[in-house]
């Protein structure tokens, strides 16, 4: 008994410490930002520091936001979904479904609340080393005083925890209005899996994608000079992931569809279950998708637009301003990228744990652990192929007007060395994180990790 | 056929499963609970056994063990006359796909696997062909038939363990396990059920070991063991339901007698462990 409980407490644990880095990093990487803001605010700053400060807390502030609002979400919404059983169970045992949304609501609420807290001192620190990669790069003078102020904790805390309340309201009343005997049956059959994509998703993708074109329109339109087109370039990719992402579970079908022949061909009964898993469990596999294509799109997006900018600078012109901005630039995209990639790393670890049982029930039917991690690695592969294919797609509005504004042409030369790299650390993060956690599951004996329900 | 062993415990060529003074304890400090206490047991190939006993008495326990899923924490298990002790995870799970077949209390259906789908599993696991004539076959017997593109989740309990009876059987195992197969189900299926697995020991030749709760359904088998805290109290060959009842109704009491018993004599072992004697029935 003690045994199951302690195992128990440790797959819940799983499934909050994801939702827990979600908060914490996101409000940190929020808290950096904002504090720009904050210092800007403050008297005794000078116009042109104060235009400079504020416009990069807004501008890159600004997707952070949104990027952390997307993770945060998605995260909850994952360790809620996946705890459908356990709900089903209170459900049965006389819980209203009232009770259960307080219940999802107050834990939600309390995660990103010390999430958050805990985020501050951190976001404080980060701040004030942007801060000093400013100075340092001549953006904003010397004298300029960091301050941490109502801005960073305001957006730092308030992000992260509305998106946080937003996704567990809107996930536990679908919970809670699942059916208990069809939670009961089968824990992983019962998750939600509306046939349709929400009407919300549909509409918030749209957008996205309506102001990655603006800004690639603007990017395109800005001409060959400075940084005005980089400026908007920057961020068309963030925008367009984003919306791709909203229609993850559809690309991830495609993909599937794309892939299953092959699969079917070649892996034999993993390929064969992988398949399986991935045509009825599209939503939970898509999970993932979304750290993907943001880590690769923006990866490569950004890179290639400095790449660009680089090549179309004359040498003469290489200023200290010039490096700076690189610097800035890829301190600014090194800070998102690796967001992503820790959000990618944090989905595919708890969604991978939590197929535990999953594995057990396969392994009891007489699967190898080979055949387990076959299974695994084949239904990655889909993942990959899907997040390196709409990745690059999202690099585009970032780097096809970025082009066209500094060469007049819309193609850019090739750079695969750089795709190459980035691909790779999205293959390596990906097959490294699902496979070892899966190695970890296999390592409890089957018959234990099925024991539960009984 | 087997070669024999030349171990102390060699277990006949005839044997389908033999354990010997196997021992399981769950749990730690405060928590512990001896599952199984130094079972020994041999059924010969060929025969159907029902394991009988009071909830918790170790009676899943006990199959999950003789079928290598569960490790004993000391004494040897054969099955089909070979050693399970010492063999690594995945050459364990090589011998059960082709010798073993299992029907879980849970039934363990992969949820998004169809009926048909979740019946192949094993064959396609072990790269098996995939007789699907057999499949339905078996699906057909089970009462099925119509059901074959059903996920588990949109069927009832015992349609559900009647899935996992057609899995366990579509591979054709020397010997299936069977944990309470016929505990979702109705008189009629539960008859159904019986009857089939009564058939594929007589006419397969296949062996047969099942855990249930109900007299009737250990009155289909050609032997029953009794299980008590672990133990092996007692055997009953050619077992009716109504002797069946009879014997739990005062397995209670003989529980408790043996228990006092074995606080005067210490040295009690074989003579109540060792099911493979008849005892005179009470
Ligand atoms: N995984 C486990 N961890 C701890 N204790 C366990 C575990 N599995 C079984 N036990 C304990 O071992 C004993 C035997 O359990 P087992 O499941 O074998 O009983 P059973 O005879 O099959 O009962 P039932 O008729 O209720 O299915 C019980 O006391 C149970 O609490
Ligand atoms: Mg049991």
């Amino acid at each position: 008994m003690f045994g199951l409980a302690v195992r128990s407490v440790r797959r819940r644990a799983t499934a909050f410490v994801a939702t827990f880095l979600a908060v914490f990093l996101g409000a940190v990487l929020v808290m950096a930002f904002g504090a720009l803001a904050d210092t800007g605010a403050a008297t005794g700053v000078s116009d042109l520091d104060q235009e400079t400060l504020t416009t990069m807390a807004v501008v890159v502030g600004g997707w952070g936001l949104l990027l952390v609002a997307f993770a945060v979400t998605s995260t909850l919404t994952l360790s809620v979904h996946q705890r459908a059983m356990e709900i089903a169970l209170l459900k049965s045992a006389g819980a209203t479904p009232a009770q259960l949304r307080q219940m999802i609501l107050g834990e939600a609420g309390l995660l990103a609340v010390v999430g958050a807290l805990v985020a501050v001192p951190f976001g404080a620190l980060s701040g004030r080393g942007l801060l000093a990669l400013l100075k340092r790069t001549d953006q904003v003078s010397e004298e300029v005083a960091y301050a941490f102020g109502p801005v960073a904790l305001g957006t730092g805390l308030g992000v992260t925890i509305l998106a946080a309340l937003g996704a567990a309201v809107v996930t536990s009343r679908r919970v809670a209005a699942m059916r208990v005997t069809a939670a009961l049956s089968s824990a992983a059959a019962a998750e939600p899996r509306p046939k349709r994509m929400g009407k919300a998703r549909v509409i918030a993708g749209v957008v996205f994608f309506g102001i990655s074109l603006q800004l690639s329109v603007m990017a395109a339109l800005a001409g060959p000079e400075g940084f005005d087109a980089m400026q908007f370039a920057g961020s068309a990719d963030i925008m367009f992931g984003l919306g791709l992402a909203c229609f993850a579970p559809v690309l991830m079908r495609w993909t599937t569809t794309l892939l299953a022949g092959p699969i079917l061909r070649f892996s034999g009964a993993s390929g064969y279950l992988a398949v399986l898993n991935l045509r009825q469990r599209t939503a939970q596999l898509a999970s993932a998708l979304t750290p993907v294509i943001l880590f690769v799109g923006i990866g490569v997006g950004t890179l290639w637009m400095q790449v660009i900018h680089n090549d179309t600078t004359p040498l003469s012109g290489v200023s200290a301003s010039e490096e700076a901005v690189e610097t800035l630039n890829f301190v600014i995209t090194g800070m998102i990228v690796l967001f992503a990639c820790i959000m990618l790393i944090n989905t595919l670890v708890a969604a991978t744990t939590h197929r535990r049982r999953e594995f057990g029930q396969q392994r009891l039917v007489g699967a190898t652990h080979r055949q387990v991690l076959g299974m695994v690695a084949a239904e990655n592969l889909v993942l990959i192929v899907a997040g390196l294919g709409f990745g690059t797609i999202a690099a585009l509005p970032t780097v096809l007007p970025m082009s066209y504004a500094k060469t007049d042409s819309w193609l850019p030369d090739p750079e695969p060395g750089l795709w190459l790299g980035t691909a790779a650390v999205a293959v390596v993060v990906t097959l490294a994180a699902s496979l070892g956690t899966a190695r970890r599951v296999l390592r409890t004996p089957a018959i234990e990790t099925v024991a539960r329900a009984g | 056929m087997t070669g024999s062993q030349t171990t102390r415990n060699a277990p006949e060529a005839t044997e389908a499963l033999r354990l010997v003074r196997v021992s399981k304890t769950y749990g730690g400090d405060g928590t512990r609970v001896t599952a199984l206490d130094d079972v020994s047991l041999a059924l010969p190939r060929g025969t159907f056994t029902a394991i009988m006993g009071p909830s918790g008495s170790g009676k899943s326990t006990l199959l999950h063990c003789a079928a290598g899923l569960d490790k004993p924490d000391s004494g040897t298990v054969f099955v089909d006359g070979q050693e399970l002790r010492g063999r690594s995870e995945t050459e364990l799970t090589k011998f059960r796909r082709e010798r073993i077949g299992f029907v879980f209390q849970q039934f363990n259906l992969l949820p998004t696997l169809t009926v048909l789908q979740n019946t192949t599993l094993p064959l396609k696991l072990a790269g098996r062909r995939v007789d699907l004539n057999r499949a339905r076959a078996v699906l057909e017997r089970v009462g099925l038939g119509q059901r074959l593109d059903h996920l588990p989740s949109q069927l009832s309990g015992g349609q559900q363990q009647r899935v996992a009876i057609a899995r366990a059987l579509v591979t054709a195992p020397s010997v299936l396990f069977a944990d309470e197969p016929t505990g979702a189900l109705d008189t009629h299926s539960a008859r159904d059920v019986l009857t089939l697995l009564q058939e594929s020991v007589r006419v397969f030749g296949q062996t047969v070991v099942m855990v249930t709760h109900d007299p009737v359904a250990a009155s289909y088998a050609d032997a029953v063991l009794f299980l008590a805290d672990g133990r092996l109290v007692g055997r009953m060959s050619n077992p009716t339901a109504q002797a069946v009842a009879e014997r739990l109704t005062y397995l209670g009491d003989e529980v408790a007698r043996q228990r006092r018993q074995q606080r005067h004599q210490v040295g009690l072992d074989a003579s109540v462990a060792t099911a493979g004697r008849p005892r005179k029935e009470i």
